[in-house]
């Protein structure tokens, strides 16, 4: 069923904020991590402004949905929509990345709403498992006496991310323990730090091997609003299984003249900084 | 000699393991946050119990120690208390990065049980027997780092860790170990428990080799030599008071440990006396080689941790005074 055309345009919007503001952060830190960052953005507006069940009023709300961005550098576009939520003063954009500061150039839980500190790659669906599973304990049954889980985990991971056998560990273990609550969305943006994808580490099939490991698999366009509400409202009616949403996505997406291009970490140039602005007017 | 706190004679032989296990069964059913998880790893009195009574408090995600300690990260952020069980080679090896990031970075409530640590795991050899655990938690902050000596203080390490709120590292060796300690001995985190004292030079052990380290007093004793023997059960915070007031009072310092001496408790108490009291010292431990099979009688002949060991290192100390 389609989406209320006010909706998707509330949520292009918040798309357009997140990305500008987090311009300003990388401007402000003189680096930053455009690309992951931007690729992502789209997918972190829908959760952040429509699905995910959170109040920045109280950022410690124990039945909260929970958002672990596991490649946790792609950090200014997650501030960004939590510095839009409301959860801390948008002030503090203007310290990103600098000594002292709380926005640190990889995600930190001692940010208000920042539920994982990452960094190192591969790690965050095991964290995310971890979540999800506490959401399972002294949970309410349904009449088949399965939980049902106080909350849920979305839990964004890359593509690059994933040579890291870790990412497999858990796979495995969240299907074993069938975690339904658990929502991964592949930021599948083809590239990673120092290459395409297909150049250093080529995994494809990608939906085959999710579908191997038994999870609830779909793939969609990761900058259409309609798709990914759709996915994402879509894993509420499959029980007993992890979900992955396998998000085809463009690096740094927003600044048509960066898109496509490995910005991975990189400074902005005033020119450059002029034609984001631009851009995202 | 006038021991403190000590059976006499010693007591029961019982493996590690086995005593924390008996302490979390209970600790387990009084606090309904404690969650076990497990890396194909036996399951224990305790992982038994809550098989049985929550099911939905234990978890075995097989052989993936890196999961293993993130997934019990996020149990933590969660807001449970997950304790993860493990070959300590494996949880240091293969999981460190997971120890330090995801764990010891935000300070979560995770309890890793190191089992089978140290040099001491008969038969299984080098690939088995950790000796760099000290050393490598060590230098983590955050980390509280304990490391009992027999089954009472296990017990007491466990209840101990279970109430601090932060993450902890436990290292438990495999053998069955002596009873060494009377129930009522005063534990507290981070507070070295002086089990003799003389002020000829301080003997400071930590783990298993404690009752080796006992002997070796009583022996030294005849000879007239009296030592001051300190169970340093917390390896971190160390507690730099009592090695200082050692080094000061006794005037030589010889280290026992069943781990590499490089960083490992002879390291971290070389440190403290260098900066403040330094004394003639003696390292007793693993010196910059990996392990075997073996009995522990044997390894511990091998590798030079025997009592008789120990007083040859307590005379040359002494000696350079």
């Amino acid at each position: 069923m389609a989406h209320d055309e006010k909706l998707l345009q509330r949520l292009t919007e918040k798309a357009r904020v997140i990305r500008r503001d987090a311009v300003e952060m990388i401007k402000a830190g003189d680096s930053g991590w455009i690309g992951g960052s931007f690729s992502q953005a789209d997918i972190i507006a829908a959760l952040m402004f429509h699905q995910m069940q959170h109040d920045p009023k109280n950022p410690d709300w124990e039945d909260r949905d929970r958002l672990i961005v596991s490649k946790a550098h792609c950090c200014e576009t997650v501030y960004a929509a939590l510095g839009e939520s409301g959860y801390f003063s948008k002030e503090l954009y203007k310290s990103y990345g600098k000594m002292g500061a709380t926005l640190q150039a990889h995600t930190e839980r001692i940010v208000p709403g920042i539920e994982y500190s990452g960094g190192s790659l591969g790690q965050g669906l095991s964290f995310a498992l971890g979540e999800a599973l506490a959401a399972r304990i002294d949970a309410p049954k349904d009449p088949s006496g399965r939980p049902v889980p106080r909350y849920r985990v979305y839990c964004i991971i890359g593509d690059g991310e994933s040579n890291e056998g870790q990412i497999w560990e858990a796979v495995m273990a969240a299907l074993h323990y069938k975690v339904d609550n658990l929502v991964a969305i592949l930021d599948h943006n083809k590239f990673q730090s120092s290459g395409t994808i297909e150049e250093r580490m080529n995994m494809m099939p990608w939906v085959d091997k999710w579908k191997a490991f038994g999870w609830d698999t779909v793939e969609i366009d990761g900058h259409d609003f309609e798709a990914i509400l759709t996915a994402l409202e879509n894993t509420d009616k499959v029980k007993g299984k992890p979900h992955i949403i396998i998000a085809h996505t463009i690096k740094c997406k927003g600044v048509p003249s960066f898109e496509h291009k490995n910005l991975h970490f990189c400074k902005l140039s005033d020119e450059m900084y002029a034609e984001a602005v631009e851009a995202l007017r | 000699m006038k021991r403190n706190y000590v059976l006499e004679p010693l007591g029961e032989m019982k493996a590690m393991y086995q005593a924390y296990h008996e302490e979390m069964v209970e600790l387990s059913r009084k606090n309904g946050k404690i969650v076990l998880l497990y890396g194909d790893f036996p399951r224990g009195a305790a992982g038994e119990m809550l098989q049985k009574e929550h099911p939905d408090r234990i978890y075995d995600v097989g052989i993936a120690e890196a999961n293993l300690i993130t997934t019990a990260a996020g149990l933590a952020g969660g807001g449970y208390l997950p304790f993860t069980h493990c070959h300590g080679i494996f949880a240091v090896g293969r999981a460190y990065n997971q120890i330090r990031q995801n764990v010891a970075f935000d300070k979560l409530n995770v309890k890793i049980v190191l089992c089978n640590s140290g040099m001491l795991w008969p038969f299984m050899g080098g690939s088995h027997q950790i000796i760099e655990e000290i050393a490598a938690m060590r230098v983590i902050p955050n980390l509280v780092l304990v490391s009992p000596s027999d089954p009472v203080s296990t017990k007491k390490v466990t209840r101990a860790i279970a109430e601090h709120v932060g993450p902890v590292v436990l290292r438990i060796s495999n053998p069955a170990v002596p009873t060494v300690y009377r129930d009522d001995f005063p534990f507290t985190l981070g507070k070295a428990v002086t089990l003799t004292d003389g002020g000829d030079a301080t003997i400071i052990s930590t783990g298993m080799v404690l009752s080796d380290a006992l002997e070796a007093a009583d022996m030294l004793a005849k000879e007239g030599i009296k030592v001051r023997l300190l169970d340093m059960h917390t390896l971190k915070p160390l507690d730099e008071e009592a090695v200082i007031k050692a080094a000061r009072e006794t005037g030589a310092i010889v280290t026992v440990e069943d781990s590499s001496i490089m960083g490992g408790l002879g390291g971290a108490v070389a440190e403290i006396t260098a900066e403040n009291a330094p004394v003639p010292m003696k390292r007793v431990g693993i010196k910059d080689r990996f392990g075997q099979s073996g009995t522990v009688p044997e390894l511990k002949e091998e590798y030079g941790l025997t009592a008789r060991h120990i007083t040859q290192a307590v005379k040359e100390a002494v000696k350079k005074k």
